[in-house]
C-alpha cells in the first residue's frame, strides 16, 4: 500500500466517522442507531474494519428508503478498548442520542461492562466483534441483552481443535497464546478438545500481547517436534510468530485463532503464512448464497473484498434494523423481544448456507466455523 | 472560612445535579470526582512535600483490586472495602516511600515509574488471583436494610454518585486539614529545603513517609469507589497513562495550591467528552496542549493567578 | 549446550536494541536530568522512516540508514527545543510531563499518518555489500543476516560513541556536564550545544534501533511504549546516567529474557526484568555497576 492510498483510506474513515454528525445537523427526521467500537487504542485496526460493515448495512437500508419511513443515522462512539470509556459512551448514546440499540463492541471486557449498563436502560447491544464466551454467559438465560450473531470463542476453539485432529490428522500439538482473556480461553478449549480426541499437547506457552521476540521460545518448540502449532491471540502477534518460526525452520501445521483472518495478516506474515489454517465465519468465496450476494454487493462499492469483520458488522446491524422494523417502533425493549425469538427466519451472511439469526437463550447464534487454509496468499475454503 | 463556604456551595450544586442531569452527565461527573480525589492526593506528596510520584495509577489500582477481590472472595460490602482499600494502598505507599528517602528528583521519578509498571504487570498477569486481562466483575450489591425496610438501594448510578460525592468531600476536607496542619508545614519545609528542614529539627523521614502514605491512601479510596461504581475492574484502567494524566491535572492546575489540581482534574476529564466528536484528533490535541501548558505556564493556572495577585 | 548458545545469541540480538535505546536515554538523563518519556517514540519514528525510505523511496540500505540517522537526529533537535531548552532552569518534573505530552502527540500523529496496522520493513540483505557475505551459521548458532546486523550496528555505534566521549572536545564537555553542570559551565562548556548534541545522539541511536528491529519485527504507533519501559529498566539496572552500565545491563537483560522464555516460561520474560529492578532498587539503588554515591 502506498502512502497516498493509506491517506486516502484514513480520510475515508475520517469522513465516515464525521458524516453522521453532519447528516444529523441537516435533518431531524432521521432515526438514530448507536455504534460503539475502538477507533483508537490497540484494537483500532479491527474497529476500523468492523465499522465499515455497520456503515454498509445502514447505507443499504437508506437506499431502500430507511426504516419505518425514516432515514437511518449511525451515531458512532470510540470506546478505546477501555471499560470506563465504554460505559460512558453507552450512556451518552442512550441518553443523548436516544438510540434503540447499540452495535458494539470489539473487546469482550468492555462489552461485558457496557452491556450491563445498556441492559439497565432496556437497550439491547449486538456484538461488534466480541467473541469471548463471557459476554453472553453473563446474560440471564431467556432474557439476554447482549446478542452475538455468531458462535463464541469456545465453539471457535472447538471447531479449530477438531480440524487439527480430524482434518489435518495431527496429534502432537504445541499451543502458543497471549495472556488476554481471548487467548487464554481459546488455549484451554483447544487443550481440552485435542486431548479428548486422543491428541497430545506437547507444550503450552503464554506471551504478553504486543511482545516482539519469540525466537527463543520457538527454538525450544522446534526441539519438541510438534505436528501442529496452535496460536491464540491478536493478528499482529500471530504474524510475528509465523515469520519467526519460518526463520528458524520450525515446520508444522500452523493453526490460528479467528482474529488472524484479515488480509493484513497475510501481508504481514508474507510467505510464512502459506498453509496456515484459521477458523472463519465468512469469506468472500463463502458457499452461503446470502453471503455470496453480500460479498458481490460489497465489492461494487469497495476496492477490497468483504472479510469476517465486514460481515459480522453487517450482520449485527442488519439484524437489529430488521428487528426494529418488525417491532414497529424504535423502542429498546420491543427490539430486544423481537431479537429474542422473532428473527429465527432472518438469514445471515455468515456461516454455512441456511444460517439464520436464531439467537439461543443466552443470546448467541450457533453454527459451525469454516476452516480456511491460506494458499498462494489467499484464504481458501476448498483446500 | 471562605474556602469552606465555596466548597460547600459547590458540593451542594453537585449533590442536586443528578436531578437535573441525565445518567451520562452524572457518569461523567462521577469520573471527574474520582480524578479530583486522585489529583488532590498526588498534590499532597508531590505538590506539598515535593516528592515526585508517577505511581498514582498503581495505588488507584491497588485500591480497586482490593475492593473487587474482597467482594468476590469475602462478599464484603463497600463500607468495609473503603477503609480496606485505603489501608492496602497506604501500606504500598509506605513501601514506595522507603526508596524515596534515599533518592530525589528525577531518580525518584524513575523508581516510581518502575513501581507503577510492576503493579500493572502483576494485576494483568496474575490471572488466578486478579482475573488477568479480563479483571474481576462485581455483582450488584444487596440493598442496605434495617428491620426489613430498604434504606438505600446501592447499585443505581445515582446512589454511587452521591456516595462518591460524600467520600470525595470527606477526602478533600481531610487533605485540606493535613495540608494546613503542622505536618503539612513540615512537608512544605522538606520541599523547599530538605537540608534546612532537617537542620531545624524536622523529622524528614517521617515527613516523607506520611506524605506517601496519605497520597496512596486517597488514591486507594478512589479505586474502591471506581471498582464498585463500574461494577468491576480491568487492568487497563490503571496504567502508567493514568498516572501521567493525574500528574498533568496537578501540574496544569498548579502544584501545592490545593484548588489547582481540583480544577485540573475537572478540565481534563471534561475536555475529551467535549472533544468526543473529534475522536481522530483528540489525543493529538491533548498531548500538544500538555506540552504547551507546561512550557508557557509551569506553575499552573492557579499558581499563575496567585503570583499575579501577590504582585 | 548447542541450544543454550542459540538462546544466548537470540538474547544478544534483542539486548542490542535495548542497549541502543537505553544508552541514549541514560545520556539524556545523566547529562541533562531529563526523564524522556518520548524516547520510545524516537524508536517508532526510526522504524517508520526506514519503511518510507526503503519501501516507498526505494533507497539502498546504506542510504536509508543515513536518512534514518538524519531524520532521527532532527527529531532529537526538535525534542530538545521542546523538552529541555525552555525547561532547563526548572525542576525535573516539568520535562517529564512535557515529554509525556510529546509522546502522546507523536503516537497519535503516527496513528493518523501511518494508520494503526503493524508494518514491516522489507530489508533485502542480499543487496548489502558486507552483510550478504556473512555466514548464517556460527557453529551451532543460526542467525539470519538481518539479525546479525543488529548487534553489529550496536557495537559499531556504541564504539564510535565511546571514542567520541573519550577523545573529543564535545565528548569531554558531555562528561563534564554529567559530573557537575555548574563547574562545567564555569570551565567554558557551552551547555546549550551540549544539550542539543545529547538529544540528537540519543534520538539517532533509538531511531536506528527502530529501523533495524522493524526488519525482523513490526512497527506500529504504540510500539515505543514497551521498548521505552525496557529501556528504563536497563537504565536503572545499569545505574542511572551510566553509559557503560546501560550497555552491559542491556545485553544482560536481553540474554536473561531469552533464557527465561527458553527454560522457565515465556510469560515470565517481561516480569523478570522488573524483578531485577526491585532487587536493585532495594539493595543497590546506584545500579549494578554504579559506585555508591549521594544522588541528588
Amino acid at each position: 500500500m502506498t502512502l497516498l492510498s493509506r491517506r486516502h483510506i484514513l480520510a475515508a474513515i475520517g469522513a465516515g466517522v464525521a458524516a453522521p454528525s453532519l447528516v444529523r445537523a441537516q435533518s431531524s427526521e432521521t432515526l438514530k442507531i448507536g455504534g460503539m467500537l475502538p477507533f483508537s487504542g490497540p484494537a483500532s485496526i479491527e474497529g476500523r474494519q468492523i465499522v465499515q460493515g455497520l456503515q454498509f448495512a445502514v447505507a443499504e437500508w437508506n437506499e431502500k428508503g430507511g426504516v419505518l419511513g425514516r432515514k437511518i443515522e449511525l451515531v458512532l462512539e470510540d470506546d478505546e478498548s477501555n471499560s470506563t470509556k465504554g460505559v460512558t459512551a453507552v450512556r451518552r448514546l442512550i441518553e443523548r442520542e436516544k438510540v434503540p440499540f447499540i452495535i458494539g463492541t470489539y473487546a469482550s471486557a468492555v462489552a461485558i461492562a457496557a452491556s450491563k449498563v445498556a441492559a439497565e436502560y432496556k437497550v439491547p447491544m449486538l456484538s461488534g466483534g466480541s467473541t469471548g464466551a463471557g459476554a453472553t454467559d453473563q446474560n440471564t438465560a431467556g432474557d439476554p441483552w447482549f446478542f452475538r450473531s455468531w458462535p463464541d470463542s469456545n465453539a471457535q476453539g472447538d471447531d479449530t481443535a477438531k480440524a487439527i485432529v480430524n482434518k489435518f490428522k495431527k496429534t502432537k500439538v504445541a499451543i502458543i497464546h497471549d495472556n488476554t482473556n481471548y487467548g487464554v480461553t481459546l488455549a484451554e478449549q483447544v487443550t481440552r478438545v485435542v486431548t479428548g480426541v486422543g491428541g497430545q499437547i506437547v507444550s503450552k506457552d503464554g506471551y504478553n500481547a504486543g511482545e516482539q521476540d519469540f525466537s527463543s521460545m520457538l527454538t525450544r518448540l522446534r526441539g519438541l517436534k510438534p505436528d501442529a502449532v496452535y496460536i491464540g491471540g491478536w493478528a499482529g502477534d500471530g504474524a510475528n510468530i509465523l515469520r519467526q518460526a519460518a526463520e528458524i525452520g520450525l515446520k508444522a501445521q500452523f493453526v490460528g485463532s479467528g482474529s488472524m483472518l484479515s488480509d493484513d495478516f497475510i501481508k504481514l506474515a508474507g510467505s510464512a503464512s502459506e498453509g496456515f489454517a484459521v477458523a472463519t465465519m465468512f469469506e468472500a468465496s463463502t458457499p452461503n448464497p446470502i453471503g455470496k450476494a453480500f460479498a458481490e454487493r460489497w465489492r461494487k462499492s469497495h476496492d477490497f473484498d468483504a472479510n469476517t469483520f465486514s460481515a459480522l458488522g453487517y450482520d449485527s446491524t442488519n439484524i437489529a434494523i430488521e428487528a426494529l422494523r418488525r417491532a414497529g417502533k424504535p423502542d429498546g425493549l420491543e427490539v430486544q423481544k423481537m431479537l429474542k425469538d422473532g428473527m429465527k427466519d432472518f438469514p445471515l451472511v455468515q456461516g454455512p448456507a441456511g444460517t439464520t439469526a436464531a439467537f439461543n437463550e443466552k443470546g448467541g447464534v450457533i453454527f459451525p466455523n469454516f476452516i480456511a487454509v491460506i494458499k498462494d496468499g489467499k484464504r481458501r475454503l476448498d483446500v | 472560612m471562605k474556602p469552606y463556604l465555596i466548597g460547600l456551595a459547590v458540593a451542594l450544586v453537585l449533590a442536586v445535579a443528578p436531578f437535573v442531569l441525565g445518567g451520562y452527565e452524572t457518569n461523567v461527573l462521577m469520573m471527574m470526582l474520582f480524578f479530583v480525589i486522585l489529583a488532590v492526593g498526588l498534590d499532597l506528596v508531590a505538590g506539598y512535600c515535593g516528592q515526585f510520584s508517577f505511581a498514582t495509577g498503581a495505588f488507584y489500582g491497588l485500591g480497586a483490586y482490593t475492593a473487587a477481590i474482597m467482594s468476590r472472595d469475602l462478599g464484603s460490602p463497600i463500607w468495609l472495602n473503603l477503609p480496606a482499600g485505603a489501608v492496602v494502598a497506604g501500606l504500598f505507599g509506605l513501601l514506595l516511600g522507603i526508596p524515596a528517602l534515599r533518592l530525589k528528583g528525577h531518580f525518584l521519578a524513575i523508581v516510581t515509574i518502575a513501581f507503577q509498571t510492576i503493579v500493572y504487570l502483576v494485576i494483568s498477569q496474575w490471572t488466578s488471583f486478579t482475573g488477568g486481562q479480563v479483571g474481576v466483575s462485581l455483582p450488584n450489591p444487596a440493598p442496605l436494610t434495617a428491620f426489613g425496610v430498604t434504606l438505600v438501594q446501592l447499585g443505581s448510578l445515582r446512589s454511587y454518585y452521591w456516595l462518591t460525592l460524600a467520600v470525595a468531600v470527606i477526602c478533600l476536607l481531610l487533605a485540606w486539614r493535613l495540608a494546613h496542619s503542622r505536618l503539612g508545614s513540615e512537608w512544605i519545609a522538606i520541599r523547599d529545603d530538605e537540608t534546612l528542614a532537617a537542620a531545624v529539627g524536622i523529622d524528614t523521614t517521617r515527613g516523607k513517609l506520611t506524605a506517601f502514605i496519605a497520597s496512596a491512601a486517597l488514591a486507594g479510596v478512589a479505586g474502591v469507589l471506581t471498582a464498585h461504581a463500574m461494577r468491576g475492574v480491568t487492568p487497563d484502567d490503571f496504567t502508567i497513562w493514568i498516572s501521567a494524566t493525574v500528574v498533568a491535572m496537578m501540574v496544569l492546575g498548579g502544584r501545592g495550591t490545593f484548588i489547582g489540581p481540583i480544577l485540573g482534574a475537572v478540565f481534563l476529564v471534561l475536555m475529551p467528552e467535549v472533544l468526543g466528536r473529534l475522536a481522530e484528533y483528540k489525543m493529538l490535541i491533548y498531548g500538544s496542549l500538555l506540552v504547551l501548558a507546561i512550557t508557557l505556564m509551569p506553575e499552573g493556572v492557579i499558581g499563575r493567578l496567585r503570583r499575579r495577585a501577590a504582585r | 549446550m548447542d541450544l543454550f548458545l542459540q538462546y544466548v545469541a537470540n538474547g544478544v540480538v534483542t539486548g542490542s536494541t535495548y542497549v541502543l535505546v537505553a544508552v541514549g536515554l541514560t545520556l539524556i538523563f545523566g547529562i541533562l536530568g531529563v526523564v524522556n518519556f518520548a524516547h520510545g517514540e524516537f524508536y517508532m519514528i526510526g522504524g517508520y522512516v526506514g519503511i518510507v525510505a526503503i519501501t516507498m523511496l526505494k533507497l539502498p540500505v546504506l542510504a536509508a540508514i543515513a536518512v534514518v540517522l538524519l531524520a532521527a537526529a532532527l527529531v532529537g533537535l526538535v525534542a530538545e527545543a521542546i523538552l529541555h531548552k525552555p525547561l532547563k532552569s526548572r525542576d525535573a518534573t516539568n520535562s517529564i510531563i512535557s515529554s509525556f505530552g510529546l509522546a502522546v502527540a507523536l503516537q497519535n500523529a503516527a496513528l493518523l499518518v501511518m494508520g494503526p496496522q503493524p508494518q514491516r520493513l522489507n530489508l533485502d540483505v542480499s543487496k548489502i555489500p558486507v552483510l550478504s557475505s556473512l555466514p548464517t551459521d556460527f557453529g551451532p548458532v543460526f542467525l539470519p543476516q538481518q539479525r546479525t546486523l543488529i548487534p553489529l550496528t550496536m557495537v559499531i555505534l556504541i564504539g564510535v560513541l565511546y571514542a567520541v566521549l573519550k577523545y573529543t572536545w564535545t565528548g569531554r564537555s558531555l562528561r563534564a556536564m554529567a559530573q557537575h553542570a555548574t563547574v562545567a559551565r564555569l570551565c567554558g562548556v557551552r551547555v546549550q550545544s551540549v544539550a542539543v548534541v545529547t538529544f540528537m545522539v540519543g534520538s539517532a541511536l533509538a531511531g536506528i534501533a527502530g529501523m533495524l528491529m522493524s526488519s525482523i519485527f513490526f512497527v506500529y504507533p504504540v510500539v515505543g511504549n514497551m521498548i521505552a519501559l525496557k529501556a528504563f529498566t536497563v537504565v536503572i539496572l545499569g545505574g542511572m546516567g551510566n553509559v557503560a552500565g546501560a550497555a552491559v545491563a542491556g545485553l544482560l537483560l536481553g540474554i536473561t529474557e531469552s533464557l527465561t522464555s527458553a527454560y522457565v516460561a515465556n510469560s515470565m520474560r517481561d516480569v523478570v526484568g522488573f524483578v531485577f529492578v526491585i532487587l536493585v532498587l532495594l539493595f543497590r539503588p546506584q545500579g549494578l555497576f554504579g559506585k555508591a554515591a549521594e544522588r541528588s
